[in-house]
């Protein structure tokens, strides 16, 4: 991520979510701007997950679209919603099974060549690879190369040629974030990526974020564990039983008498 | 009595090895959508018929074949397509049915066109047959194996050494987390049928000089492709090699000593064995996804 990438604005545009008789979105609109961390709060069940869903292409809302500068997102499978920029992480690190943790990254690295409408490369990714033929074996090189790059930043260099499964939580953690880096992403949706791991843990994913963010990548980050997202966002959007109830500066929202008031009994009090 | 042991194990080698590439067939699709394709053994009939039909009206054997390939292929294709796609999100079970409907389909279809004559292939190439202490293999035994060596070798340098190959890795270990990188789930899954398709269809061209097709034989290499990719392990490339040459052997050395309708029975067994002990089949993966 030395490269700035053009910031884009993604603007969820009056987005509604009804699962049977239950409101989980009502009627939610906010931008969040490239190179900016834009928070996501609210007590449990006010929508945060299903936001993500709805911004990544996993749910299509009821009512109500989500876009990425002028382009439209809803009604876009997932991996298109991916191609044109938007990845995420999930609230329990998810690995790939029988590849190694470099093996991931690149894949993470090189999956845009499969989408289609982002960068055209695809002229590499048929080639063997190990087959004698320069270019390929170049360009194999390069790519491990940024792979271990990226696992160095976030201290796994060592474990690069371990399976994904052997790995410790807080390592998981680290590799399904240095993954969606690596996916070169414009809008970066981190559901929960602070919970399980230790103080020296979330000190290193914290310094990602922001690494992210002065990347121009615009990070939505839902995390309950406040004290750390009102320190690393520079916006936040507060929610709760599917509605915006506050928007704002960490340091307005968090004096807000209604947010307040939303997470008496949680984590705010 | 090991005289003839041995020649029913090298008959079991042969049919082994048309098994196996119905199995790979089965494998890849398995692992790329979850789907069960019980169509998969009609793209071998597919395969054999087109072949024999355009032989014996008089084209070149090359020619022939390679259209009977991508015909295959594109049966495939559209089995996904047409079949397939427009019902995804069904359940497991919904999908089995609707390639079971396809199975039916692609033999009436079969019926239709190439009516109930048996149809033959000349063998690629002349000669005696190979004697192998003591035992014969007929010469089109060697098409038929060097196809499944060139199969298995080219599948596994592309899920080993190619950016597409490891990137359908990805997908098959974690269909959610591979779309979040932008991996086209839908574009492999075509590719899977697509590719499987045109296996099985290569495999009815070389395996077709040997017993001969008619519009019906895709019933037998489909049932035998299934308890040998189970058998193997229903998620392991490898694992379709073993259980088809596995169930090649034990078929023929059953028929040969026991009785000639001893064959699949004794298959079956094998498979209930195997289940019981190793229910992930051979070389199966114990527990998927975490």
């Amino acid at each position: 991520m030395t490269v700035m990438a053009e910031p884009v604005t993604l603007t969820v545009n009056a987005v509604s979510m009804r699962f049977g008789g239950v409101q989980a979105l009502d009627d939610v609109s906010f931008s969040a701007r490239g190179a900016e961390v834009l928070g996501v709060m609210g007590p449990n069940g006010a929508g945060k997950t299903t936001l993500f869903n709805i911004i990544s292409g996993v749910q299509r809302p009821t009512a109500g679209s989500v876009h990425l500068g002028e382009m439209r997102l809803t009604g876009r499978p997932v991996d298109r919603v991916a191609a044109l920029g938007v990845t995420r992480t999930f609230q329990t690190p998810v690995m790939f099974w029988g590849l190694t943790v470099r093996e991931s990254v690149c894949i993470a690295l090189t999956a845009c060549e499969f989408g289609g409408s982002y960068p055209p490369r695809a002229d590499r990714a048929l080639l063997p690879s190990g087959l004698g033929m320069p270019v390929r074996r170049r360009a194999d090189k390069a790519l491990r190369a940024r792979a271990d790059a990226l696992l160095e930043r976030v201290g796994l260099t060592r474990m690069g040629d371990r399976p994904t499964e052997s790995l410790a939580f807080g390592e998981e953690r680290l590799l399904e974030l240095t993954r969606a880096l690596a996916v070169d992403p414009r809008v970066l949706l981190l559901d929960e990526p602070l919970s399980g791991l230790n103080p020296d843990e979330v000190g290193e994913v914290l310094r990602l974020i922001r690494g992210a963010r002065d990347a121009g990548i615009a990070v939505l980050l839902v995390e309950h564990a406040v004290g750390e997202l009102l320190s690393v966002a520079d916006r936040v959007v507060v929610l709760d039983y599917g509605r915006t109830i506050a928007e704002g500066p960490p340091a307005v929202v968090a004096a807000d008498p209604t947010v307040i008031d939303a997470y008496i009994g949680d984590e705010l009090e | 009595m090991t005289a003839a042991l041995w020649q029913y194990i090298l008959g079991g080698v042969v049919d082994g090895a048309i098994f196996a590439l119905v199995a790979a067939g089965f494998v890849l699709i398995y692992q790329v959508t979850g789907i069960i394709n019980l169509a998969q053994g009609e793209f071998v009939m597919i395969g054999g018929m087109t072949a024999a039909a355009l032989t014996t009206g008089g084209m070149p054997l090359v020619g022939a074949a390679a259209i009977a390939v991508a015909l295959a292929a594109a049966a495939g294709g559209l089995t996904y397509l047409l079949a397939i796609r427009p019902a995804r999100g069904g359940t497991a079970l919904t999908l089995l049915f609707i390639t079971l409907g396809v199975d039916v389909a692609l033999r009436g279809l079969a019926l239709f066109v190439w009516g109930t004559n048996p149809y033959s292939l000349p063998p690629f190439s002349a000669g005696n047959a190979i004697v192998i202490f003591g035992g014969a293999l007929p010469p089109q035994a060697l098409w038929v194996l060097g196809t499944d060596a060139l199969v298995f070798a080219a599948l596994y340098l592309f899920f080993r050494h190619t950016r597409v190959g490891t990137a359908v890795r990805a997908a098959v270990a974690n269909p959610p987390i591979a779309s979040t990188f932008g991996i086209p789930l839908r574009t492999f899954a075509f590719g899977s049928f697509v590719v499987a398709a045109a296996i099985g269809g290569l495999g009815g061209v070389v395996i077709t000089p040997i017993p001969g097709v008619q519009y019906d034989a895709g019933l037998t290499y489909g049932l035998a492709g299934f308890v040998s990719a189970v058998l193997g392990g229903i998620d392991s490339l490898p694992g379709a090699l073993l259980g088809g040459f596995t169930l090649g052997i034990v078929e023929h050395v059953a028929a040969g000593l026991l009785s000639p309708g001893w064959d699949q029975g004794l298959g079956f067994l094998i498979l209930l064995l195997v289940l019981v002990v190793r229910p992930q089949g051979l070389l199966g993966r114990a527990a998927r996804r975490a």
